[in-house]
């Protein structure tokens, strides 16, 4: 499964949107469940599916996939597969 | 006694009126619309729930009135919690403010002898659930992490049974765990809990029974999905398999028979409650599988 599939999948299982919702530059406040808990939520998924941790910073700074993708890649974990 | 609280006005539980009209001599009340205005203040002697309404009742309507618990039970901790959990058109209602908090809490151990042995245990699970979804919450601290440690090096030696050391424990729990989350065993009670003594009303469901009872498979649930309970419990000391052998005395096989269609039925609710998403792992929709699957 590549990153960005391992993405959705958390979307789906934090926000409970469905599959063909997900976008990168799905934001924030297009989604109705990305409230302050669910800045929790993503935070504890992201930990359990890529095995990085954000601080407390980035957890606050994301609003959207795009963020969490550029987060992700600045600790070594790519995005750009084929 | 000051002569300010002998006029206090006194709301029991059941189980405690008697002991509390005799020790207690101001007017009983049956509910907190009937106490005086006169009253300069209220004595309440009973469980979570009552507790949890008075001290809204006083913030929200008389906040200067006095305000007294005695809790007859330990587990909740809301004698010295700033959180409120009200029942509230059939479902939970939480708010947190400081001017919950009571002016004074008296620790009775007479009142223990009126609790059974079932209950009890309960309240011991109820304890042990605050502590480890505290543990493992992602909005802890390492500082806090270091005191729930401690506590837990506390509680391991205490018997699942009455013991008046229960209440100091019980309220530490509470005010530790306010300082960060609980997680899916409370999301589950929460939802469930006023649905299953509706179903079930003489099989002593409360909030206190479902926590103990669903320890055991929220615990390996979260040890299934991640390494962190391991992972923290050797970082802060802790005994993995001390405090893991204590969850199958809490658990009950057919009480957790009777929970299971209603978790089921209520699934995506439980999900998006706000104790479920602040749960140490993460409870994604197919967990479901895992409950119906588990067995002790």
């Amino acid at each position: 499964m590549t990153n960005i599939e391992k993405l959705t999948n958390l979307a789906v299982e934090v926000f409970l949107i469905d599959p063909s919702e997900f976008r990168r530059d799905l934001r924030r406040d297009e989604v109705g469940t990305w409230d302050s808990l669910g800045v929790v939520s993503l935070a504890v998924g992201v930990q359990e599916t890529f095995g990085y941790h954000f601080t407390q910073d980035e957890a606050l700074s994301v609003k959207s996939f795009a963020d969490v993708i550029r987060i992700l890649e600045q600790h070594g974990i790519p995005f750009d597969e084929p | 006694m000051s002569l300010n609280m002998a006029a206090y006005a006194v709301w029991a539980g059941t189980g405690a009126r008697e002991a509390a009209w005799r020790r207690f001599p101001g007017p009983a009340v049956p509910g907190l619309e009937e106490i005086p205005h006169s009253a300069p203040g209220l004595v309440v002697l009973g469980g979570g729930r009552m507790m949890d309404e008075a001290k809204y009742f006083r913030a929200r309507r008389r906040p200067q009135m006095g305000l007294v618990l005695v809790p007859s039970l330990w587990g909740s901790g809301a004698e010295r919690s700033p959180i409120v959990v009200l029942n509230r058109d059939g479902a939970k209602y939480i708010e947190t403010d400081t001017a919950f908090l009571p002016d004074a809490v008296i620790y009775w151990p007479e009142l223990l002898r009126t609790i059974s042995e079932e209950r009890a245990r309960h309240a011991c699970g109820d304890v042990w659930s605050h502590v480890l979804e505290a543990f493992l919450s992602p909005l802890g601290t390492e500082e806090l992490y270091g005191e729930l440690a401690a506590l837990m090096q506390q509680l391991l030696r205490l018997p699942l049974a009455t013991d008046e050391r229960w209440f100091e424990a019980s309220a530490c729990a509470c005010e530790l765990q306010s300082k960060a989350s609980v997680g899916l065993i409370h999301g589950i009670a929460h939802v469930l809990e006023l649905q299953i003594i509706a179903q079930y009303p003489e099989s002593g469901w409360g909030h206190a029974k479902l926590c103990s009872v669903l320890l055991q498979p929220v615990m390996e649930l979260n040890r299934r999905n991640s390494g962190k309970w391991v992972e923290r419990a050797a970082q802060y000391g802790i005994d993995d398999e001390a405090v893991s052998a204590l969850w199958g005395p809490l658990h009950e096989a057919e009480a957790y028979r009777q929970v299971l269609p209603l978790l089921k039925q209520n699934w995506p609710q439980i999900l998006r409650d706000r104790c479920s998403r602040t749960n140490g792992t993460l409870i994604r929709p197919q967990a479901i599988q895992f409950f119906e699957e588990w067995q002790a």
